[in-house]
C-alpha cells in the first residue's frame, strides 16, 4: 500500500536557496515522523513513501534534491532501489538511513551507489547537515582559487589561510580541515563528514581524535582574535563562524 | 594469505606420478625375472641334453671297446670324428694312454677332465672350441673322451635373450604409456577438484568439475566438495541474515528511545552531563558494542578469505593515521614517533585495516601515562609494530588480552567495552596476518605481520 503522507510545504512560504525538496522512503511511521518534524522545522519539503516500490516509482517520476532511503524495507531492499535508480539514470543524491551501521554495511551501501550513509540512531542535526552537504556536492559548487567567508580567506592554490587579512600559519592537514570548513561555510560539519572527507576514514574510531584536531585548528584561527572562529554544535559537529 | 595455505605440490609428490613410476618398475622387474627363469631353465635343459648325448656316445664306444677291444675302438673313433649330429652339434673324441698322450681322435691334448672319476662338464679344447665333454678310464693305460660342441645352443639362447629384450621393452613401454595416460587423466581431474577447493579456501569463485559418466571416487569427492561449499554459503547467508536482523531489531527501538530522549531534552534543556544526555550516550555505547561484536564475528567468518580485497597503500594509510593521532598524543602529553617505510602495500580492506591500526594507536594513547612515548613502525612484509613505554600488559593478562570484553586492569576508569583488540586480531586474521604481543622489557609491543 502506498503510504503517502502528502507533500509538506513550508508553512511560512519563505523559501530560500537552501530549502530542499526531499523524498523519504521509510516503512517505520515513528522514524518517519521524527525526520519529517526535523526537516519541516528547517523549512524543507518532504515527500514520504512507505514502500520501496512506491519510493522507486516516485524517485523516477519527480525531481527531488535529495532522497533519504531506509535500507530494510518490507517489499524491496534499499540497496536494490539505489541500484535500479542508478541503472535508470536517476542521479539524485541518496542518503541511506539504516539500522545497519557497521563498516561493511556502509561499504555495501556506497558500492550500490548511495552517496552517503547514516546509521540509526543518529543526531537530528547530523542528518540535516548531511542532507545539505549532499545537496551542495550534487549542485556542483565550484570554488575558485580564493574562497572568502566573512573575515576568512582560503587560497586553495597557494594553500594559505588568512583571517582579517592576517596570515594564519597552518600545517597541511590543518589547511585541509580549514578548506573543508570554508567549502561548507555557514553549515554544520559533522565529525563523520570530517573523518570521511578529510581523513578518508569511513568509520568513527569512537575517540576524540577529531575534536583534538579541531581544537588545534581553532587555537590557530583564534590566536590574537577576540571572537570565536569555530562553534561547536552539540551532538552534531562544528560550524565556521564569519569570524568578524 | 591464509594461515593454513597449502604449499604447492612438487611433481614427485603426486601419487599419480609415483604410481606411474611404480608400474614401470614392476613391469621391468617382472620381465627381468621371467627372463632369468627362462634362461636358467634353457641352460639346464641344454646341459641335461648335452650330458645325455655325450654319455650315450661314450657308452657306445665303451661297448665297442668291450666287444672289439682296443684296436677296434681306435678305428671306430677315427671313423666318427667327422660325424655331425642331427641337431648340428659336432662331436670330438680322444683316446689316450694313461699319461694322456693321444692314441686316436681329433682332440690333440687331454683337457682338464679326470677320466678316473668319469668327470663331465663345459670345457674349452686346446684349439679354443667350447664343448661339453666327459672322460672315462677304460683300462689303466687307456682313457676315452667324448665331447660335443654347443655353440648352436648358445646362439639359440642369444636369440631368446634378444627376443626377451625386445618383447620386454615393448611390455614396459606399453605399461608406461598406459600408466602415464591414466595418471595424467586422473591427475587432471584431481587437480580440477583441488583447484576448486583451493579457490574456495581462498575465497575465490569455485566450480567443481562435471561428473563423468558412471561416476567414480573423484566424482564423489567433487560432489561432497560442492555440497560443502553450498552449505558454507548457506550458513554465511543465514549468519548475515540473523546478524542484520538482530542489529535492526535492537537499533530500531533504541532509536525510538533516543528520539524521545532528544525531544525531552529539547522541551526541558539540561546542563551538560545531565541524566538525559548521559542516557543518550549509553544508547550510542550499546549500539557501538553491538556493531563491534558483529564486526568481530564477520571478520572471523572471513578468516583468510582474500575475496574482495584490493591492494592498498599501507604506508599512506599509516601516515594518515599517525597524523590524525598526533594531536591526541600531544594532548595526552605523549610523543608519537613514526618510522614508516614508503611504498609498502598489501591486499586488504582499507576501512578494516584503518580500524585495526587506529584501535592499536588508540589503545597505546589511552594507557601510556603523560611523558611517555608511542612508536608506530612500518616495514616491508608488511610488518607493523606499535609499541610504547607505558605500564605494559601484566604477565597474567597477556593470554587473554585479545579476547572479547578483555580489559587491562590499569589505573583510572577507561571508557570502552574491551572489544578493540579482539576486533583488531579478527581483522588481522581475516587478512592472513597475525597480531601478537612482542616480548619487551617495558611497555607494550603489538606486532602485526604475515601469518607463518
Amino acid at each position: 500500500m502506498r503510504g503517502r503522507k502528502g507533500d509538506a510545504g513550508h508553512p511560512g512560504g519563505c523559501w530560500t536557496m537552501s530549502n530542499l525538496n526531499i523524498l523519504y522512503v521509510e516503512d517505520d511511521p515513528r522514524a518517519a515522523e521524527a525526520v519529517q518534524a526535523l526537516v519541516l522545522a528547517d523549512g524543507d519539503r518532504l515527500a514520504w513513501e512507505q514502500t520501496g516500490t512506491g519510493g522507486l516509482h516516485r524517485a523516477g517520476a519527480e525531481a527531488f534534491d535529495v532522497i533519504i532511503l531506509d535500507r530494510m524495507l518490507p517489499d524491496l531492499d534499499g540497496l536494490t532501489i539505489v541500484s535500479r535508480l542508478r541503472a535508470a539514470g536517476v542521479g539524485t543524491p541518496v542518503l541511506m538511513l539504516s539500522a545497519l551501521g557497521r563498516s561493511e554495511n556502509r561499504i555495501e551501501g556506497l558500492e550500490a551507489g548511495v552517496d552517503d550513509y547514516l546509521a540509526k540512531p543518529y543526531e537530528p542535526q547530523e542528518l540535516v547537515a548531511r542532507l545539505r552537504a549532499l545537496h551542495r556536492r550534487s549542485a556542483g559548487a565550484v570554488h575558485g582559487a580564493v574562497i572568502i567567508y566573512g573575515a576568512f580567506e582560503c587560497h586553495t592554490k597557494a594553500r594559505t589561510a588568512f583571517r582579517s587579512g592576517r596570515h594564519v600559519p597552518l600545517s597541511p592537514r590543518e589547511f585541509a580541515l580549514f578548506r573543508y570548513f570554508m567549502e561548507n561555510a555557514g553549515e554544520t560539519v559533522t565529525r563523520e563528514m570530517l573523518l570521511r572527507d578529510v581523513w578518508n576514514m569511513n568509520f568513527d574510531p569512537q575517540t576524540n581524535v577529531v575534536d583534538v584536531n579541531i581544537g588545534r585548528l581553532r587555537r590557530k584561527l583564534e590566536d590574537g582574535f577576540a571572537s570565536p572562529a569555530l562553534e561547536t554544535i552539540w551532538g552534531a559537529g562544528y560550524r565556521l563562524t564569519r569570524g568578524e | 594469505m591464509s594461515a593454513s595455505r597449502a604449499r604447492p605440490r612438487s611433481r614427485g609428490r603426486s601419487i599419480f606420478g609415483q604410481l606411474t613410476v611404480a608400474s614401470i618398475l614392476i613391469a621391468v622387474i617382472a620381465v627381468a625375472v621371467l627372463f632369468a627363469v627362462t634362461t636358467i631353465t634353457v641352460q639346464r635343459q641344454t646341459r641335461a641334453s648335452l650330458s645325455a648325448m655325450v654319455s650315450t656316445d661314450l657308452a657306445g664306444l665303451i661297448d665297442i671297446y668291450a666287444t672289439g677291444g682296443r684296436d677296434e675302438l681306435l678305428r671306430r673313433v677315427a671313423d666318427r670324428q667327422d660325424v655331425v649330429s642331427l641337431e648340428g652339434r659336432r662331436s670330438h673324441y680322444m683316446v689316450a694312454d694313461g699319461a694322456g698322450r693321444r692314441l686316436a681322435g681329433d682332440i690333440r691334448q687331454w683337457p682338464q677332465v679326470n677320466a678316473a672319476r668319469s668327470e663331465e662338464g663345459f670345457i674349452s679344447l686346446a684349439n679354443g672350441t667350447a664343448v661339453y665333454a666327459q672322460g672315462t678310464r677304460l683300462a689303466p693305460d687307456l682313457q676315452l673322451l667324448a665331447a660335443r660342441e654347443y655353440d648352436r645352443d648358445s646362439t639359440a639362447l642369444a636369440v631368446l635373450s634378444a627376443a626377451f629384450l625386445g618383447v620386454g621393452a615393448a611390455i614396459v613401454g606399453a605399461v608406461a604409456l598406459v600408466a602415464w595416460f591414466t595418471s595424467r587423466h586422473l591427475a587432471r581431474r584431481m587437480d580440477a577438484v583441488n583447484a576448486a577447493l583451493g579457490a574456495a579456501a581462498d575465497g575465490r569463485a569455485a566450480s567443481f568439475p562435471a561428473r563423468q559418466r558412471g561416476g567414480d571416487e573423484i566424482d564423489e569427492m567433487a560432489g561432497h566438495g560442492a555440497r560443502l561449499l553450498a552449505r558454507q554459503a548457506q550458513l554465511l547467508k543465514a549468519y548475515k541474515h540473523v546478524s542484520e536482523h538482530v542489529a535492526h531489531e535492537v537499533r530500531t527501538p533504541l532509536m525510538h528511545l533516543d528520539n524521545r530522549l532528544g525531544a525531552a531534552m529539547q522541551a526541558r534543556p539540561e546542563p551538560a552531563g545531565g541524566p538525559l544526555g548521559e542516557a543518550r550516550k549509553d544508547i550510542r555505547s550499546i549500539t557501538t558494542m553491538l556493531d563491534s561484536l558483529l564486526d568481530i564475528a564477520s571478520a572471523e567468518s572471513q578468516r583468510g578469505d582474500l575475496a574482495g580485497l584490493a591492494r592498498i597503500d599501507l604506508s599512506a594509510l599509516a601516515g594518515n593515521l599517525a597524523e590524525l593521532y598526533e594531536g591526541s598524543a600531544e594532548d595526552a602529553g605523549l610523543s608519537l614517533e613514526t618510522a614508516i617505510t614508503p611504498g609498502v602495500s598489501m591486499l586488504g580492506e582499507r576501512m578494516q585495516i584503518t580500524r585495526l591500526l587506529s584501535n592499536l594507536l588508540d589503545n597505546a594513547i589511552k594507557y601510556v601515562p603523560r611523558g611517555g612515548e608511542v612508536k608506530l613502525l612500518l616495514s616491508d612484509g608488511p610488518r607493523v609494530v606499535i609499541e610504547d613505554d607505558g605500564p605494559g600488559i601484566p604477565h597474567d593478562q597477556r593470554d587473554r588480552v585479545f579476547e572479547r570484553f578483555a580489559r587491562a586492569s590499569a589505573p583510572g576508569d577507561r571508557p570502552g567495552h574491551g572489544l578493540g583488540l579482539a576486533l583488531a586480531r579478527a581483522i588481522a586474521e581475516r587478512h592472513g596476518l597475525i597480531l601478537r604481543l612482542g616480548d619487551t622489557p617495558r611497555g607494550a609491543q603489538f606486532i602485526l605481520e604475515p601469518a607463518p
